[in-house]
């Protein structure tokens, strides 16, 4: 037996998978997605049964993916649905060879990723299936896991993958990048689903942690790819990639060894990820190339400011109120605009977030969201309105939240309790 | 040191629904548990059988009678086996006690080999 020392590089299968589907994809055509998609778990599943007694292979990536092709070559000679386009699709096979091949990234093999993203992206699908397929078929998630991240029902998600793929095949969607003159809103639509992925993954509304970790992974390595590559460079995508990695780097903090909240002014901030903080702020300034100003970029650059900040009280609020103001034209939401009030806050006291305050809570996006009456209770409290501040607690833990959540709640109610 | 095979029996179909990141944990664990055996020196070798359910021979009045597999009423499949040196049956059932295998449904049958006769 042998056993390569090294072993398995973390998140390998994962993304091995997604870039086999790829490949195999544009070998095979959009309208096979379910066919490459089986013969690419068999040939991971070939090597559950296979590493376990001859140890790892040295180069796990290229025994997949020789796997995968045999298994391929196999299709062939069965399905006579190939029969004239076998030998085309068989040469193709044996001529690209993935860069599994080899540990780096392999441009030609990122462009088939790529395809693959603006593929799940198509405009033909609704957004939620969208985002489905893209974590199905691109970073090989599995039905469950989906299910798991987004507090969706297995079969409700195996519906919208069905669902999607027949859509697929109805318009025999090309396997291919769109047009130059298509890709500027295409390119958004792509942008827009990696952005909810990483949303998903970092939001606290319980679910999976795990699943909710490689979330944010997921989408900070589909937003690279996007930003790197020569076709869909953009500063949109780079100040998404910027976005994703600032945030991304600060996840850890943001509870503590017990699994409790920790607000952002007390955080440690030496558990903020430098590597990932330096990402960003690579991102960032490429972001900044052109003349086009994004939500991604207003929001980067809030986190970037946050990010800065050595202390809690270094934080420069009057810049991040005025982020937020721009934030707030070019995606006037009810959710920006809660977030807003806590910059008015630091900024102009209390008394004046409460008056902004005010207008939001007949929003109906915001009827059942806890943050609200949270943020509500915490400016109550700190114009010493204990009674109103109880209340407004009492409203949050009424409404659906984590179970940190409801303990950081119970926790500033019982703090509220002490002082009165 | 007496030697002993462990067989062991996959549940069909236990591994089709998982994800490939929890394929490669299962693969993880089987490669860790290997590890600490290898390490130990109990570890003699091991060997996945082809996938297939094989061919079974047996005479009967005079007649050669060759047919596939699977023989028994359980589903199970034979995909390998391991052999490790251990001085009872307990301590091989001890070292095969937390082989992953379980954790899937399978089985693992322990023999001994009959070493005596060499």
């Amino acid at each position: 037996m042998t056993t390569d020392p090294k072993g398995l590089v973390d998140h390998l299968f994962r993304e091995r998978s997604g870039q086999m589907v790829a490949w195999l994809t544009r070998v095979f055509g959009a309208a096979y997605l379910d066919l490459v998609e089986e013969v690419v778990q068999d040939a991971l599943l070939k090597a559950l049964q296979q590493w376990p007694y001859s140890g790892v292979p040295s180069n796990p990536a290229g025994w997949l993916c020789q796997v995968a092709r045999n298994g391929a070559l196999d299709v062939l000679r069965r399905d006579s649905a190939f029969r004239s386009r076998a030998p085309a699709i068989a040469a193709e096979l044996t001529r690209s060879t993935p860069g599994t091949m080899n540990e780096s990234p392999d441009p030609v093999f990122e462009d088939d990723e790529l395809k693959m993203i603006f593929l799940c992206c198509h405009p033909a699908l609704p957004m939620d299936t969208r985002v489905a397929l893209s974590l199905k078929t691109v970073s090989g998630f599995s039905v469950q896991e989906i299910g798991r991240a987004f507090l969706t029902s297995d079969a409700t998600i195996a519906q919208r993958l069905v669902r999607a793929k027949r859509r697929l095949r109805e318009l025999d969607v090309p396997f291919d990048l769109p047009s130059a003159e298509d890709l500027s809103p295409r390119l958004d639509a792509v942008l827009e689903v990696i952005y909810l992925l990483f949303n998903e993954g970092y939001a606290s509304r319980g679910g999976d942690e795990l699943v909710r970790a490689d979330l944010c992974f997921e989408a900070l390595r589909l937003a690279r790819l996007v930003a790197r590559s020569a076709r869909t460079e953009s500063p949109a995508a780079h100040a998404l990639a910027a976005l994703i990695a600032l945030q991304a780097a600060r996840r850890r903090a943001r509870l503590d060894d017990r699994g409790e909240i920790v607000l952002l002014e007390e955080q440690d901030r030496s558990r903020w990820d430098a590597g990932l903080t330096a990402l960003g702020f690579a991102h960032l300034e490429r972001s900044a190339a052109g003349s086009v100003m994004t939500a991604y970029h207003v929001q980067a650059a809030i986190a970037a400011a946050h990010t800065s900040a050595s202390s809690p009280a270094d934080t420069p609020w009057r810049d991040i109120l005025r982020l937020y103001d721009d934030l707030a034209v070019l995606n006037p939401s009810p959710l920006v605009r809660l977030n807003r009030i806590v910059a008015v806050w630091k900024v102009h006291g209390s008394e004046a977030a409460l008056t902004d305050l005010r207008p939001l809570e007949a929003e109906p996006a915001l009827q059942s969201y806890y943050l609200l009456p949270a943020l509500k209770g915490r400016l109550l409290a700190s114009i010493g309105d204990q009674g109103a501040a109880r209340h407004a607690f009492e409203m949050a833990l009424a409404l659906p939240c984590s179970e940190p959540e409801q303990r950081f709640l119970e926790k500033q109610l019982k703090e509220l309790g002490a002082r009165s | 040191m007496p030697k002993y095979v462990l067989l062991l029996h996959d549940a069909p179909d236990s591994y089709s629904s998982l994800s490939p990141e929890q394929l490669q944990q299962v693969i993880q664990k089987y490669v860790a548990w290997g590890e600490k055996l290898r390490k130990t020196g109990v570890l003699q070798g091991g060997q996945k059988l082809a996938d297939e359910p094989g061919r079974i021979m047996r005479q009967k009045n005079g007649q050669m009678r060759v047919t596939d597999g699977p023989y028994s009423e359980t589903k199970e499949v034979l995909g390998g086996y391991y052999i490790v040196s251990a001085d009872s049956y307990e301590r091989a059932i001890d070292l095969a006690r937390d082989c992953p295998h379980f954790d899937y449904g399978g089985a693992i049958e322990v023999r001994e080999l009959d070493t005596m006769s060499q």
